[in-house]
């Protein structure tokens, strides 16, 4: 499945249905193709995507907006695990 | 531009709490309820929402067992409803538009251009005179019949176009730039061209009228040159009538005239003192509004300047404002030097003998001095001069067949 997306050149994330995660710097973090959140507080934000989870760790952590499609983070990020 | 459509839209922040905030945040990104800013402090998340989403969210309120607050209300749908409580205000803004619309029917400038030896203030006393004045009414000018009656009022005018540009009156004029010929009233009683000078004659060419001098005669202010009264002879050499026309002659009489001007030894120079004051005031039409000011200076001189803003001046509303700036001076003496004294005094030769090069005058000897004497500085120049005759009189009338002894 995987190297038919690949030889067709696919876009993954529309494909596999993965987290589309782009940082910059520790200061911003812009995240598309999630589920919803599971944990929201000032020092952990915690998505649910398709296939897994996001935590984002780190402090003063607020969300400057959140749509359907797309959300923005920012704060002082140290951290981003996958689980 | 976001922010703008979010202002237009109308916006609230709102602080959330309960039993699962985070569910809340999903269904509403679910259902396309746009939150932003979403920040937690304690127990609480505070968040904004758009007016629209904030009336959907009662299900999801409910479904997630959250309660919601409103903390703020931002943009316009809250600004107008406070607005219109405001009665003066509306007034106001009411009265503005009804001010603004009754002005346009105003003619409230009046520019004219193209004009160059009529005078901006002879075209607006005639304007005035046919009621065309700044604060009339757009409807009652007609314009039409002010173009004919500039074209009738002003002989030199070729051209004339009025129209109305907004709510200015803007006429474009173009003068005949073929001199004016003026011509001379024909009188039946007849002219004789008579000396103005005493003085010699060195040039005649007569076209009309009898000669009266030849070249080389020297005639007394008065003399009459040529003689405006033609006699028609019988044939026994009689005179049968005299025609009498206007003398017409090209003479040159030389004479001697002369020059002098003087200036004081000393004059005035104004010193600044660099101290100045300045004061405001605003005008609107022909009246001025300003604050009252005691005298600034013992001696000063006062500067204006004048300015409206660009909008005013493209609504052609008169409202002006200005400043004025004193500047504080004193006199100092000062006293000329030979050069100056003698640059100025040939300046004053120099525009003289324009003057007479202007009339025709040819000048053929001239002798100037510059002297110093106990309280100014002299110039006198004697100059010998060839000036056209000009002066005229009336010809005396003659009865006809009296004057039998003339002798042609």
């Amino acid at each position: 499945m995987e190297n038919l997306i690949e030889s067709l050149k696919f876009p993954k994330d529309i494909c596999m249905g993965a987290m589309k995660v782009t940082l910059t710097g520790n200061r911003e973090a812009w995240i598309e193709n999630y589920r919803g959140i599971l944990e929201y507080t000032e020092s952990l934000i915690l998505l649910q995507g398709k296939t897994c989870q996001v935590c984002f760790e780190g402090t003063g952590l607020s969300v400057d907006y959140y749509t359907n499609e797309d959300m923005k983070i920012s704060g002082c990020i140290s951290c981003v695990r996958y689980g | 531009m976001i922010k703008f459509l979010k202002y237009i839209r109308g916006y609230l922040r709102i602080r959330l709490w309960g039993f699962s905030p985070e569910r809340f945040m999903n269904l509403c990104s679910n259902r396309g309820i746009l939150l932003w800013d979403i920040v937690r402090e304690g127990e609480s998340y505070y968040m904004c929402i758009s007016l629209d989403g904030f009336r959907e969210l009662k299900p999801i309120l409910k479904k997630t067992g959250t309660r919601v607050a409103i903390l703020e209300r931002y943009g316009l749908p809250f600004l107008i409803p406070r607005l219109l409580k405001r009665k003066i205000f509306i007034l106001g803004l009411l009265l503005t538009f009804v001010f603004w619309i009754v002005s346009t029917f105003y003619i409230w400038n009046i520019e004219l251009t193209g004009n160059q030896r009529i005078t901006d203030d002879v075209f607006y006393s005639f304007l005035k005179e046919n009621q065309v004045t700044v604060g009339m009414r757009r409807d009652a000018l007609d314009i039409g019949g002010l173009e004919k009656q500039i074209r009738r009022q002003f002989p030199e005018i070729t051209w004339a176009s009025a129209r109305l540009d907004g709510t200015k009156l803007q006429i474009d004029i173009k003068e005949n730039d073929a001199p004016i010929v003026i011509e001379r009233t024909e009188t039946t009683c007849g002219t004789d061209l008579v000396a103005d000078y005493d003085g010699t004659v060195t040039a005649i060419i007569v076209r009309s009228g009898v000669p009266q001098v030849s070249v080389g005669d020297t005639v007394e202010k008065g003399t009459v040159l040529v003689e405006g009264r033609i006699p028609i002879f019988n044939e026994d050499k009689t005179v049968r009538e005299y025609e009498y026309v206007d003398a017409d002659a090209d003479i040159l009489l030389e004479h001697s005239t002369s020059f002098s001007e003087s200036i004081p030894l000393d004059y005035i120079e104004k010193t600044y003192t660099g101290r100045e004051k300045e004061s405001y005031y605003l005008k609107l039409g022909s009246q001025t509004c300003r604050l009252p000011e005691e005298r600034p200076f013992l001696v000063y001189d006062s500067l204006m300047k004048e300015t409206r803003p660009l909008a005013l001046e493209k609504l052609d509303i008169p409202v002006f404002w200005g400043s004025v700036t004193h500047r504080e001076y004193q006199n100092t003496e000062h006293f000329y030097t030979k050069e100056e004294a003698e640059t100025l005094l040939n300046q004053k030769l120099m525009d003289f003998l324009t003057d007479l090069e202007e009339k025709g005058v040819q000048i053929i000897e001239k002798n100037v001095r510059i002297n110093r004497n106990d309280t100014s500085w002299v110039i006198e120049g004697a100059f010998l001069v060839r000036e056209p005759v000009t002066g005229r009189t009336e010809t005396a009338r003659m009865e006809d067949g009296l004057e039998a002894d003339f002798e042609p």
